[in-house]
């Protein structure tokens, strides 16, 4: 009971609370950034509430969410009033869920319950199909904003909503085709055995697949939303898009969503591309034997994502938006075909190289071959180069 | 505009080159701009406890004044042409006769709604006798809108308390009063 | 007629010459002639823009401007000055004569006018004004040369009841009207075409307002109304308009005080009122237009097919006065009787006078209309007294308090002349029309408006359609349909056969 039940609930607890604050402050994290790379100085006046204290704006987090929580939560007399409730519910709750199958960490030498095994920092450990649930749900994430979209009932949101989820479904493609190399190659869905398999072997699938990697990390900014591909919210040129008529705690719970996604994934990558909780020489690669050894992996872990989300909000300032034909120019015409040359290489190498007949002597090899093929399908791309349809105004010789 | 206006100038877009169709030389080079401003300096003013430089207060737009002669008169003529200036249409003047014998005409109320004003100063252009000037005085606050109704004499009082950090430059300029 | 010509700014100068009709050779005259003043005969050649034409008109401007100070900013005329125009035109880019103070001197003429001696340029309209127009002779030109100003005689100054005139002939700011000196400055103003309600001559007038006041009222050309001219008591008439003393919003009558009504409900109350109250009689009052007095005569026949209407006090202040060239200020001091006359009389057959209504030693009704509205004090208690008693519902609408207002059920305040949209047909059978200048004040609703609420008509109240209603409807109207001109129409076109020659023969 105590190990179906109670810890299971307890890590869900700790990992809600922990993921809403750390979401809160990643918020103000990249409200900074933003700050600092237009060389201003970012929120710094909220520190403790009633106080002269300002702790940097540390407290802007807070700020936010009471102002968030004390406005009108306004429902337009036009909606649908049962799905327009629904829908900001539907994202944020599968966004939650995906956490059920992501390894924080490795595991912490806490013994409970009669297995005797280690305490796992994961909510659900040893789900066999952890990939294709995290699929599944962020699938269910497409719902939740066409449900917005199409129960607001007005044209702003019902564009943005069919805006984002064709995009949406457009990028889950090249996002599974990036999977599909590590899980060929690692020979599992388990997120848990993916980041072992990489600590044993020490060869991240970043340097043995570096095709994939790229095909994944342009998806993964696509399906969170981020820019470059922010189109579903794009303030500036469309109106919001599909929550156009949420507010109050409504459009919080939305805008969380859409945050968390990044989280989400930003441990995908790290976990199927940069090893998880492994560094060389400093995590090992065994089962855990000491506290130290548990935390440390928790650390690098979380190290690694925070560097990954650091580079999603230098990436937003870095880079203009796509136009929404290039988006799925760039999705159909590029993503797709490299994902595939990585799928079928991944394929073809998988047998020789990896399933331990030629071993671990030859790595070089393959790292030499996957290299090789990833710049020269780059190369080929970038020469063909299909771009978006060709609609700049077009000279017209003066007639006379 | 038709395509086929003759005064159309028509400019190529540039080709990109091999390096610009690989996408990822221009990536690092825009992450590597994004990363210098990171780290340089930064421009901010923390207003309330850091003032914000003003080079020059006597061109400066801030707070309007209402200047006096050198009776202690408000210099002003009433002749409404900073209210004709006004894009914002933020200036009220009544004008009737002066009590005074070497002036016709002053202004019995001169109105500046504070809030409406967009400071752009052409009302100190327009101004024949320079009587109204921008001041460099910017932290203007008020708790109702009725406040921030400047009237003649708070106008005034602005010139007493400015007249000596910024001089009336008419004086130096050669004044007509 | 207007002022003779004297030639005397120079401003015009033009070259002149003759052509001989035998050789066809043209002889320029070696001086520059004034167009204003020189006839131009057969064989006369004029060339109006050569370079010597111009550069006298540049020496002309700034002779003028030798003793002229400086001080457009604070100049009324500023905006509407011709000497600035010219200036505009051929000014030197820098002044060569002295820089005057900024200041002009001033003095009274008279009540009405004040003179800025330095401004003048001595072009003496206002003279000839007092001269050729009013004939009063007050104002003449002292000294000579340089030192020559317009000045009137002292215990003499200018107080004829036309003397407003002589700031609008003023072509510089040199005469200012003490009424409009320093209230606005001529650019902010919008000018509507107006018809003054001062008198039954009903002068063409500009109403000129800026953000729904009026500021002045200046005379508009209408040679057959007035000319160029208006009276004084016209001119500055308009203040009643701004009064703080008008009645703002309507009231009922509850228990001995009246307590505010809300426009919205209110003419459906009236009309449920006004049709259970049996008899009804209506008292026009000769300053409403003719489409309000027309809408509520109908609407009045529609409650009651025998509803008494009434032609209401026409109030009459001493004799008619007239000037030297012919301009008559009326003694008649409303805008429109001729013309609710005629609207009575289409209706009831014949117009009863207020007088006649009293006389009725038995007079009984179950409701009184008063509509239109009066200046001034209008009815004495007496008289407000026979009729609160005669009659059970007393609606008033006026401008003003009165007797009649505090004994009335409902206190309906009234439209000022500016507000109105209608038409005024004048002492000699002339209608004008004219648009709404500025909007009535909150809570005010024009009489016609109402009427049109009342018949149920739809949409807003359109003046020109009533007009043309109208004029289908009463032959004397008839010359209305199709549109009146700024000037106005004369109604009387079209009784020229029906009436003897020696009465139409005054009518042009």
């Amino acid at each position: 009971m105590l190990e179906l039940f109670a810890i299971p609930l307890v890590k869900i607890v700790v990992l809600i609370g922990a993921l809403m604050t750390v979401t809160a402050y990643l918020v103000l994290l990249e409200r900074k950034m933003a700050a600092w790379v237009q060389d201003r100085r970012g929120p710094d006046r909220v520190g403790v509430p009633l106080t002269k204290i300002r702790l940097f704006g540390l407290g802007q987090p807070l700020a936010d969410g009471l102002k968030f929580l004390f406005k009108e939560e306004f429902t337009p007399r036009h909606v649908e009033p049962l799905l327009y409730t629904l829908a900001p519910v539907v994202t944020l709750a599968s966004a939650l869920a995906i956490y059920a199958v992501i390894p924080m960490g490795d595991t912490l030498p806490l013994k409970i319950g009669a297995s005797g095994a280690n305490l796992s920092m994961v909510v659900a450990p040893g789900c066999d199909v952890g990939l294709l649930y995290i699929f599944a749900l962020s699938s269910i994430a497409v719902y939740g904003v066409i449900l917005g979209g199409w129960a607001s009932n007005d044209k702003y949101s019902f564009l943005g909503g069919l805006r984002t989820s064709a995009q949406m479904v457009a990028y889950e493609l090249p996002l599974g085709l990036g999977i599909l190399g590590v899980v060929l190659v690692s020979g599992s869905l388990d997120l848990g055995k993916i980041i072992h398999q990489q600590a044993d072997s020490g060869l991240w699938f970043a340097f043995t697949q570096p095709l994939g990697l790229v095909v994944f990390v342009v998806a993964a900014f696509a399906e969170a939303a981020r820019l470059p591909f922010d189109l579903p919210e794009c303030e500036q040129e469309l109106v919001g898009g599909y929550h156009t008529e949420y507010s109050g705690m409504r459009l919080i719970t939305f805008l969380i969503a859409e945050f968390m996604h990044m989280v989400t994934v930003s441990f995908l990558i790290v976990i199927l591309f940069f090893g998880g909780w492994h560094f060389w020489g400093l995590t090992g690669s065994g089962p855990v034997e000491s506290w130290g050894q548990g935390i440390l992996r928790i650390g690098v872990l979380m190290a690694k994502v925070f560097g990954v989300i650091l580079f999603f909000m230098m990436v937003r300032w870095s880079w203009p938006r796509f136009r929404f034909d290039q988006l799925m120019s760039l999705a159909w015409k590029v993503m797709l075909p490299q994902g595939l040359l990585n799928l079928a290489l991944m394929a073809v190498l998988c047998e020789p190289f990896i399933a331990e007949r030629i071993g671990s002597r030859h790595w070089g090899v393959f790292l030499l071959i996957s290299w090789a093929v990833a710049l020269l399908a780059w190369l080929v791309t970038a020469l063909v180069q299909p771009s978006g349809p060709e609609n700049s105004p077009q000279r017209v010789e003066p007639s006379i | 505009m038709r395509t086929d206006d003759p005064s159309i100038r028509w400019i190529e877009e540039p080709s990109l080159g091999l390096s610009g169709r690989m996408f990822l030389p221009l990536f690092v080079q825009g992450l590597t701009t994004t990363a210098r401003h990171l780290f340089s300096p930064k421009v901010t003013v923390s207003f309330p406890e850091e003032r914000p430089k003003v080079d020059n207060p006597l061109i400066y737009r801030g707070v309007h004044r209402l200047n006096r002669d050198a009776e202690g008169r408000v210099k002003c003529v009433a002749c409404f042409l900073c209210a004709t200036a006004c894009p914002a249409h933020c200036i009220d003047i009544v004008g009737t006769e002066s009590p005074w014998p070497d002036r016709e005409k002053y202004p019995a109320s001169f109105t500046i709604d504070e809030l409406r004003c967009i400071y752009c100063g052409m009302c100190e252009e327009a101004c024949p006798v320079d009587a109204i000037e921008l001041t460099s005085l910017l932290d203007l606050t008020g708790r109702s809108r009725e406040e921030m109704i400047f009237d003649k004499e708070k106008l005034l009082s602005v010139y007493d308390q400015t007249k000596d950090t910024e001089p009336m430059p008419s004086a130096r300029l050669g004044g007509t009063l | 007629m207007a002022l003779i010509f004297v030639a005397s700014c120079r401003m015009c100068l033009v070259e002149s010459g003759r052509k001989d009709p035998q050789t066809g050779k043209v002889t320029m005259l070696p001086k520059l002639v004034p167009a204003c003043q020189t006839p131009a005969t057969d064989g006369t050649v004029f060339i109006t823009d050569s370079d010597k034409v111009r550069q006298s008109r540049a020496m002309v401007e700034e002779d003028l401007l030798i003793d002229h100070p400086i001080d457009c900013p604070i100049c009324d005329k500023a905006g509407e000055c011709r000497l600035q125009d010219y200036h505009f035109q051929h000014g030197q880019r820098e002044r060569r004569a002295d820089i005057r103070p900024f200041t002009s001197r001033r003095r009274p003429l008279g009540d009405t006018v004040t003179l800025f001696v330095d401004r003048c340029v001595m072009c003496s309209r206002c003279v000839r004004f007092t001269r050729e127009i009013t004939g009063t002779n007050e104002l003449y030109v002292t000294g000579r040369g340089s030192a020559e100003e317009i000045d009137v005689l002292p215990g003499f100054p200018l107080e004829n009841r036309m003397s407003g005139n002589v700031v609008d002939l003023c072509p510089v700011g040199a005469l200012g009207d003490k009424d409009f000196l320093y209230r606005q400055r001529v650019w902010f103003m919008k000018s509507h075409n107006g018809v003054c309600a001062g008198c039954s001559t009903g002068c063409s007038v500009n109403v000129d307002v800026n953000q729904d006041h009026v500021y002045r009222l200046r005379p508009r050309e209408n040679p057959h109304v007035n000319q160029w001219w208006m009276c004084d008591e016209g001119r500055y008439g308009f203040h009643h308009v701004h009064s703080p003393n008008r009645l703002a919003g309507p009231h009922r009558r509850e228990q001995e005080a009246f307590v505010p009504a809300d426009w919205t409900k209110l003419p459906a109350e009236l009309d449920a009122k006004l049709r259970a109250a049996g008899r009804v009689a209506g008292v026009f009052s000769p300053h409403m237009t003719v489409e309000a007095a027309y809408l509520w005569a109908t609407y009045l026949r529609d409650v009651d097919p025998q509803a008494r209407l009434v032609l209401g006090p026409v109030p009459v202040e001493g004799e008619d006065e007239q000037f030297k060239n012919g301009f008559t200020i009326r003694a008649e001091k409303c805008p429109n009787r001729r013309g609710v006359e005629e609207v009575i009389a289409h209706f009831a057959g014949r117009v009863e006078a207020m007088a006649e209504l009293l006389a009725d030693s038995e007079l009984s009704l179950g409701a009184i209309w008063f509509g239109g509205g009066y200046k001034h004090d209008w009815i004495d208690t007496d008289t407000a007294e026979r009729l609160a008693a005669a009659a059970p519902l007393l609606i008033v609408q006026d401008l003003f308090d009165s007797p009649l207002m505090q004994r009335a059920t409902y206190q309906l305040p009234a439209a000022a002349f500016a507000e109105r949209d209608g038409s005024y047909v004048n002492h000699a059978d002339r209608l004008q029309s004219f648009a709404w200048a500025i909007r009535p004040p909150l809570g005010v609703r024009e009489e016609a408006s109402l009427a049109w609420l009342l018949l149920g008509r739809r949409g807003l109240f359109q003046s020109r359609e009533v007009l043309d209603e109208i004029a289908r409807e009463i032959m004397f109207f008839h010359a209305a349909a199709g549109g009146v001109p700024d000037v106005g129409v004369d109604l009387k076109v079209n009784r020229l056969a029906a009436e003897p020659i020696e009465q139409t023969a005054r009518t042009v």
